[in-house]
């Protein structure tokens, strides 16, 4: 491709008339932008399904597939990264006869264990690994943080506190629904909605869920007791022996398996006391499935994690491998749950409530329940960044096709917006810090073992860098990097300092917000007065039109007072 | 589709016969002189241009004030109003709102849009609720 300057240059050369030059300037201009703009258009992935979702579901039920898209994005990024960095050199250095080796998977260069601690020439491995990762954690959370504070901004601060209210309801008619159906229903819905805003609850239904409310409540922390003395029994069970027999590895199994099982069943039960309880907006109704949902992800996970930290390095060699297989059969078998969950749960729900029980109706798409599964994958890829990518595919094509064929729109339409904020915060705080701060753990504390990891020999992770800094200090001219680390990354005092500064940052900001408030309360206000003033005048002013032509002899004086008048109206509408 | 001084009647946009809205899209849109709701093919590129994804707020909400306005009178009174709500809701009778509830609601509605207390809503009132909905620009849209 020429640069524009060469293209114009070769143009000109061209034996041909002004005019048919410039026609094939403009041609060719064109054509690059069709080509650039094809292209684009290539790279929106899902573009046609997308649509067709929305046409039929609606955009609160779009609003799970673009956090899956997005997902998916950060995910090929990490992927990009870390293969970059790690996997590439380790590739070249020792050729493919590590792939092509011995049978045993955990020999692969996909694999955390197997990765050697030497340096390879000028290319230390060892530091490679820590800083990728290092970094890639810390754009992940720039990156979330940032995704964060614009959508809380756009769709919080910005938006009506007032979540059920009428107009929002009518305003946001969903244009993109071309479904016939779905536009009936839709319409059935809004009128329902509209109604229960506007009528209260009666007194007497209050009592009763309240006592429901309290029993079922009762029955969580039940629940949530049960799975942890299972967990922890099937825990204690499956021991790792060195003896490699077939019932031994069947033994390895039993634990993903009974965490997946948890993981479906429980969220299932979530859902059926939700339908028993009555809340006053769709909205709260979504938050406290959720809330029970993420707390019940966030238990297995710390119960899983505490058991991996605390019990497996002192058992012995390699649990840097032991680890990562436990990992990968967890990760294996949440993605066999998930597509049976999809294809066989929802169809055999979707027969039983059309043939077998007919008031039961077609089972609602839970946004809910599947972003949170979504966000719990996510989660176990922060721990062990390789086999995300193929699933996260898979998944969301199996999702999509169980989606139209199974089931039919949610029954009350929520703030598809908000939603997406609280995905994001969600897939943030406890999720993304937590994983944050197991692998700040291992970095730190635990010791890696000695014969497999790319941190053998080592007393922990972190004096990979140690190592490096010593090193440094005998080359000249990289003083200022020694200096920096001794000074700033060592140093409490700098830290102490910033969080000072960010405090203090916070508080003027929060200080200027409460001082906007205030001015917007107060313009609205002065709105309404003027309002009022603008018809009082008009009423003056009519009153004096009326009486003009009976009073002939105080004309002059009355034509004074109306054209003040009127100059004082005119200057208050501009 | 035809030559560009061909019309395009309201039948014809058979994938919108779903739209409630689907005549005062063609009302707003329209500029033939006969006002039946005929569109010329730059009255359908501006119908497109309108609720595509480029379009900014200002003019979305613009042209859902004209929309909505079935009177055509500048400004959302009580009647526009009702006949908005009848649309969105059902037409069987169980799916419509009573006249006690269409009172409220209507009321309702004013008392949180209608800013200088004048009885109806106009274009400046209706841009600043706008404004204040994260939904309205991914939900005032139609792709083809």
């Amino acid at each position: 491709a020429l640069s524009t300057r060469d293209r114009i240059q070769a143009i000109r050369d061209l034996p041909m008339s002004f005019k048919e030059k410039k026609h094939i300037r403009w041609v060719s201009h064109k054509q690059i932008k069709m080509i650039r703009k094809s292209f684009s258009q290539t790279l929106k992935l899902w573009q046609g399904a997308m649509k067709s979702i929305g046409g039929k579901f609606g955009t609160s039920v779009l609003t799970y597939f673009v956090f899956l898209k997005w997902l998916l994005m950060f995910n090929i990024f990490s992927f990009l990264v870390n293969f970059g960095f790690v996997t590439i050199p380790l590739l070249v250095y020792k050729g493919l006869e590590i792939l092509t080796g011995a049978g045993y998977f955990k020999y692969t260069v996909m694999y955390y264990g197997s990765y050697s601690n030497e340096s390879l020439v000028g290319y230390n491995m060892q530091l490679a690994y820590f800083f990728t990762i290092a970094v890639y954690m810390v754009l992940c959370g720039i990156s979330l943080i940032f995704s964060m504070a614009v959508n809380f901004k756009d769709n919080y601060v910005l938006a009506d506190s007032a979540s059920n209210s009428a107009w929002q309801l009518l305003c946001t008619w969903d244009f993109s629904v071309t479904n016939e159906k779905a536009v009936k229903q839709r319409r059935n819905n809004l009128c329902v909605q509209l109604k229960e805003s506007l009528s209260e609850m009666a007194q007497q239904d209050l009592v009763i869920y309240q006592q429901c409310r309290v029993f079922i409540f009762s029955l969580h922390t039940v629940f949530i007791i049960i799975h942890y003395l299972y967990l922890f029994y099937v825990l204690q069970q499956a021991t790792e022996n060195d003896n490699w027999s077939l019932l031994e590895e069947a033994k390895t199994l039993l634990v993903p398996f009974v965490v997946s099982l948890i993981n479906l069943v429980i969220p299932l039960f979530y859902s059926l006391f939700n339908k028993f309880e009555h809340y006053s907006t769709h909205r709260k109704q979504i938050y406290a499935l959720l809330i029970r949902n993420v707390f019940l992800k966030m238990s297995i996970l710390s119960v899983l994690c505490y058991y991996w930290m605390s019990k497996v390095p002192a058992k012995g060699s390699g649990w840097e491998s032991m680890v990562g297989q436990s990992l990968y059969r967890l990760v294996l078998f949440d993605f066999l749950f998930l597509m049976l969950g999809s294809f066989f749960g929802e169809f055999l729900s979707n027969v039983i409530g059309t043939k077998l029980i007919p008031r039961m109706g077609v089972p609602e798409f839970d946004v809910a329940r599947n972003v949170l599964e979504l966000i719990y994958s996510q989660t176990l890829a922060w721990y062990e960044p390789y086999e995300r990518y193929i699933r996260h595919f898979i998944s969301s094509s199996s999702v999509s096709v169980s989606l139209t064929h199974n089931c039919q729109p949610p029954r009350r339409s929520g703030r598809a917006a908000q939603m997406q904020t609280i995905f994001i915060f969600l897939l943030f705080f406890p999720f993304f810090v937590g994983a944050l701060s197991i692998v700040a753990y291992t970095a730190w504390s635990l010791t890696p073992s000695k014969s497999c990891g790319p941190f053998r020999g080592l007393n922990n992770s972190f004096s990979a860098v140690d190592v490096w800094i010593g090193d440094l200090k005998n080359i000249t001219g990289s003083q200022w990097v020694v200096e920096i680390y001794n000074n700033v990354i060592r140093s409490e005092i700098f830290y102490f300092l910033i969080t000072l500064i960010i405090l203090v940052i916070i508080y003027i900001l929060w200080q200027v917000t409460n001082g906007r408030k205030e001015l917007i309360r107060r313009l609205r206000q002065q709105i309404v007065n003027e309002g009022k003033d603008k018809s009082f005048l008009l009423e003056r002013l009519q009153d004096l039109q009326k009486s003009i032509p009976n009073k002939n002899t105080k004309q002059k004086k009355q034509k004074g007072v109306c054209c003040e008048n009127y100059f004082m109206l005119t200057s208050l509408c501009m | 589709m035809g030559t560009t001084a061909s019309q395009l009647s309201k039948e014809s946009l058979s994938e919108y016969q779903s739209n409630p809205f689907k005549e005062r899209i063609c009302q707003v849109f329209s500029t033939s002189e006969q006002k039946d709701g005929s569109l010329t093919f730059e009255d359908f590129l501006d119908l497109l241009s309108a609720f595509s994804d480029s379009a900014t707020l200002e003019i979305k909400s613009h042209y859902a004030f004209r929309i909505f306005d079935f009177d055509d009178d500048g400004t959302l009174d009580c009647a526009d109003l009702e006949k908005l709500v009848n649309c969105l809701t059902g037409e069987t009778n169980d799916a419509k709102l009573s006249s006690t509830e269409m009172k409220q609601l209507i009321s309702n509605i004013l008392e949180e849009s209608d800013i200088d207390k004048d009885g109806t809503v106009n274009l400046s009132e209706f841009q600043h609720v706008i404004s204040r909905s994260p939904d309205f620009v991914s939900s005032f849209k139609i792709v083809l």
